[in-house]
């Protein structure tokens, strides 16, 4: 049994439809990303599992039980939303105790709980400030209190640390893997941030224009892209793509034919692909300043140095290919040369957009 | 403090327009304390002999404090029941949804163009009905069908977050709950400075009790103060203007303790949206 | 499927409880606005003296008397008269004074729009009590300014049109500060640096009245300029009551004051009611108006 369910779930708002058929089950105690930019309907998908948001068509199951038209305040849900959403009348306390109350747990339970989360959190003293009182960190960390003290089956986060600098985001990311782990309840995390996602999740749903394009670890949706989309959208600077010209066994790089391995060649082959795009991330080049067995002759038209890493600017078959290395082997070189290691490269069918597999040689 | 010359002639116009409007008010003043030949004679704003009297014969010739307590009265249940009704009202506009809400707002707020000769002869029959003709209830219960109230709370409810209150429904917080715990402390201000200015309005009423009010007994601090006029002033001008000042004294006084709150407040009901 | 938004359960408990929450307003507006509203079109058909059990069915009478009374065109006259000056006053002087004060004036806004805003506060009929003294021919301030220059101050009471103008009076007297409030804060939607561009060009302060401010607060400016007549009008009744009722010969009656007339003192329920509905027409143009310009914020946003 999952803990939630989604089959065939549709969105409409008016006319438009937001979410396009969702099928998604997520496991008991995990921690689920829902990534994407925005407008893609990761918070649509939130808010439909707290009832918020009403569900078109399709069914949504919570622990089994068949949820669409359950009150909100039946689901079990602790949610944290991005804006904090702290009452700014009551003190630290109310409002970490906010929806105790309203369920009328005794005050002594009250405290006790209020008291875990407050040490927990790293809030103690802070209990009867008020949150225009608190840093943004604090306040961030007030609404984690109340969405746990809540106990619920369901940990629902909704860009909860886009509106913390830089640094405090670093931190936080570790904090909420650290409660996670602490209170073991199912946790849905939406954001935009791909290094959020990889950090938090233990599973990623990447979402797009109303789907899932790829459910899978954050491993493999870096290193295994379902399709074109995932492969572009996570990694930073992102994958380079460029059609290969793949045939018989080959591609052509520029001027020069690269043989494929036989693995390469039979998936390739059997893709059925009329046309093939080719992907490699930047960090996965390997620049030379001399030429080796099989290598390419690139171009350099821009480099910049990023302090630990420089990025080399150059043409593959006329798309621009960006890549990051530790360090400057060229030395303002115009020249270089680029062998493609096969572990690192992806083929993507130019029509569906799909990941062609891997060969067993690909394998890390 | 340095003013800009050019802005010399601007200020002398404000000046001039404030003199012209708190003119009134200090005339009043000033008369309630002359005798009344000096009143007819002088028109200094000092009184030459400054005098009780006519504030002596506000309690002689009126019964001031039955009018004073009607007019409190009237003012406190219409106050209250508008409140209530209008604080429910619009957050039903705000956070409910049902089909026809938005014209049924509309409705509602379209009632500000309907002049009251339109409604004074039906609510004098409703009220005539139910015996509330000559009785501070008929003077109060027209004044309850006023729609500002509403206009005014839906604006302020509109400002409160949207995520506060889904914080609460998913803690299964009835929608009096939530009324109760956020959205009532969130506009409290506005609730009182909204409460403070319906006051005001009822105070100063003077269409239905002049409609539906008969014997002295049952008058208001409006009603009372029409005993002191005939045609061309009538004679007594200190008393007049000593019920003047006595009524002017307790919105006048209210708005000096929170101008800020009701400048606020009546800004706002200008904007629209 | 089923598991449409309307059909879940709790959603038509949340619809029940919001009828519950506006039922005491609409409660109390159909009993005293919108069921008298009927019930007064329903009198405009009738003759009937408010007290005969008999009501006389007379169809369009009571407004075909309405528009054939000569009475009907001096109250229109008059009505115009009030609005003339109200818009003066109330409207157009408030709105160039707020242009002023905003953009003209670094010092100063809070304190006058505090202190002109305090005459709002105070009741009609005080105001009435107030200009009946002020402007006593014998005894008033006025009166003795206009002798001191050699001017004997007519009996503004006794005199057409000038009754109108001290009436009116009271009624910007009520309503001056609260519309500069209204506009001043309307003249929060130009941008301050539209204001620095024109003048940049040199451009005259009446120029950047007419091409900037107005175009950019016309939302504020109608919503004002129809409220100055509906209420004006209204407001001016309580002046009327107190200290001319209606006269001399209807010189100071206006369109309210003979609704009221026509019902409380003559005791035409008929005549009163046309002449309310007619009111009510007219206002409701000004609504339509309102509607048009002002309120289409409010459709977009929704």
């Amino acid at each position: 049994m999952y803990s939630i369910e989604f089959k065939n779930v549709v969105k409409r708002f008016g006319k438009t439809e937001v979410i396009k058929g969702l099928n998604l089950s997520i496991r008991k105690g995990e921690r689920l990303i829902l990534l994407g930019s925005s407008g893609c309907g990761k918070s649509t998908i939130l808010r439909m599992i707290s009832g918020l948001e009403t569900i078109t068509s399709g069914e949504l199951y919570l622990n089994g039980t068949l949820a669409n038209d359950m009150d909100p305040g039946d689901r079990g849900i602790g949610m944290v939303f991005q804006n904090y959403a702290l009452f700014p009348h009551m003190t630290v306390e109310k409002n970490i105790a906010y929806g105790l109350r309203i369920h009328r747990i005794p005050e002594d339970e009250i405290a006790r709980r209020v008291a875990k989360a407050v040490a927990i959190l790293n809030l103690d003293g802070l209990e009867s400030r008020l949150p225009r009182e608190l840093s943004g960190g604090q306040r961030q960390r007030v609404a984690l209190a109340r969405a746990l003290v809540k106990q619920a089956d369901f940990f629902l986060l909704d860009e909860p640390l886009s509106n913390l600098d830089a640094q405090l985001r670093g931190r936080a990311r570790k904090e909420l893997v650290r409660i996670h782990e602490m209170y073991g309840q199912t946790m849905i995390y939406v954001t935009h941030d791909q290094i959020e996602a990889m950090t938090v999740g233990q599973r990623i749903a990447v979402i797009n224009d109303g789907r899932i394009q790829m459910l899978d670890t954050p491993h493999e949706v870096y290193r295994r892209p379902a399709n074109l989309f995932v492969a572009k959208f996570i990694g930073s600077p992102s994958m380079n793509i460029f059609d290969g010209r793949t045939a018989a066994g080959a591609m052509r790089l520029n001027d020069t034919e690269v043989p494929l391995t036989p693995g390469w060649a039979e998936k390739t082959g059997a893709s059925g692909a009329e046309r093939l795009l080719t992907g490699v991330r930047p960090e996965d080049i390997t620049l030379t300043a001399e030429p080796e067995a099989g290598s390419v002759p690139v171009e350099i038209q821009y480099h910049e140095d990023y302090g630990s890493r420089v990025g080399y600017y150059f043409t593959v078959n006329g798309e621009e290919v960006i890549a990051i290395m530790r360090d400057d082997v060229l030395h303002g070189a115009g020249h270089a040369y680029w062998k493609p290691d096969p572990k690192t490269l992806h083929f993507f069918d130019a029509k569906t957009e799909s990941n062609v597999g891997y060969p067993a040689e690909a394998a890390e | 403090m340095k003013i800009n010359s050019s802005e010399i002639k601007w200020h002398l116009i404000f000046i001039i327009l404030v003199l012209l409007l708190i003119y009134p008010l200090l005339f009043s003043l000033s008369t309630s304390f002359k005798t009344m030949s000096e009143a007819f004679q002088s028109s200094s704003l000092i009184p030459g002999d400054p005098t009780f009297s006519a504030y002596e014969r506000v309690f002689t010739t009126i019964n001031f404090v039955q009018i004073l307590s009607n007019t409190f009265i009237i003012a406190t249940i219409v106050t209250v029941f508008k409140l209530v009704t209008s604080v429910f009202a619009a957050y039903a506009f705000v956070f409910f949804h049902f089909r026809g809400k938005t014209a049924l707002y509309f409705l509602l707020i379209s009632t500000i163009f309907i002049p009251f000769t339109v409604t004074m002869i039906p609510n004098y029959i409703t009220l005539s009905k139910v015996g509330f003709v000559d009785s501070i209830y008929g003077v109060a219960l027209p004044q309850l069908a006023d729609a500002t109230g509403i206009f005014l709370l839906r604006q302020y409810m509109k400002g409160i977050p949207m995520s506060l209150m889904e914080v609460a429904e998913l803690e299964r917080a009835s929608h009096l709950t939530r009324l109760r715990t956020i959205v009532v402390p969130l506009i409290r201000p506005a609730i009182l400075s909204i409460g403070i200015i319906f006051f005001i309005n009822s105070w100063n009423e003077y269409v239905w009790p002049a409609i539906m009010i008969k014997s002295e007994v049952n008058y208001t601090l409006s009603l009372a103060l029409q005993m002191f006029v005939s045609s061309e002033g009538g004679t007594d001008v200190p008393v007049a203007m000593a019920v003047a000042t006595l009524t002017m004294l307790l919105p006048l006084g209210l708005y000096a303790v929170c101008q800020k709150f009701i400048i606020g407040t009546f800004a706002q009901s200008g904007i629209k949206g | 499927m089923k598991s449409g938004e309307d059909q879940s359960a709790w959603r038509k408990r949340e619809r029940r409880l919001a009828f519950l929450f506006v039922l005491p307003s609409l409660a109390v507006f159909i009993l005293f606005m919108f069921y008298p509203l009927l019930y007064t079109l329903y009198l405009s058909f009738f003759r009937w003296n408010m007290v005969s059990p008999k009501m006389k069915f007379v169809a369009l009478d009571n407004y075909v008397n309405l528009l054939t009374d000569p009475v009907t065109v001096t109250i229109a006259e008059n009505t115009l008269l009030y609005i003339v000056i109200l818009v003066l006053f109330n409207f157009l002087l408030p709105y160039v004074l707020a242009f002023v004060n905003t953009f003209l004036m670094q010092k100063g806004k809070y304190v006058y729009k505090t202190l002109l805003f305090s005459s709002s506060l105070i009741a009609l009929v005080v105001g009435a009590i107030l200009f009946q003294w002020i402007f006593n021919p014998v005894s008033g301030p006025v009166g003795a300014i206009a002798d001191a220059v050699g001017v004997t101050l007519p009996a503004w009471s006794k005199t057409p049109g000038l009754v109108i103008l001290v009436i009116s009076l009271v009624a910007v007297y009520k309503a001056f500060g609260y519309n500069f409030l209204i506009l001043l804060s309307g003249m929060n939607s130009v941008p301050e640096e539209l204001i620095e561009a024109a003048r940049l060009e040199k451009a005259p302060n009446s120029n950047i009245f007419t091409k900037i401010v107005v175009p950019l607060t016309s939302s504020t400016a109608v919503y004002i300029l129809i409220m100055t007549i509906v209420q004006g009008l209204q407001y001016v009744f309580t002046p009327i009551k107190v200290l001319t009722q209606g006269g001399p010969n209807d010189a100071s009656s206006n369109i309210i004051y003979q609704g009221y007339d026509y019902a409380f003192t003559f005791y035409e329920t008929g005549m009163s009611a046309a002449l309310a509905i007619i009111t009510m027409l007219i206002f409701l143009v000004l609504l339509y108006l309102e509607f048009r310009f002002v309120e289409k914020g409010v459709y977009y946003e929704n």
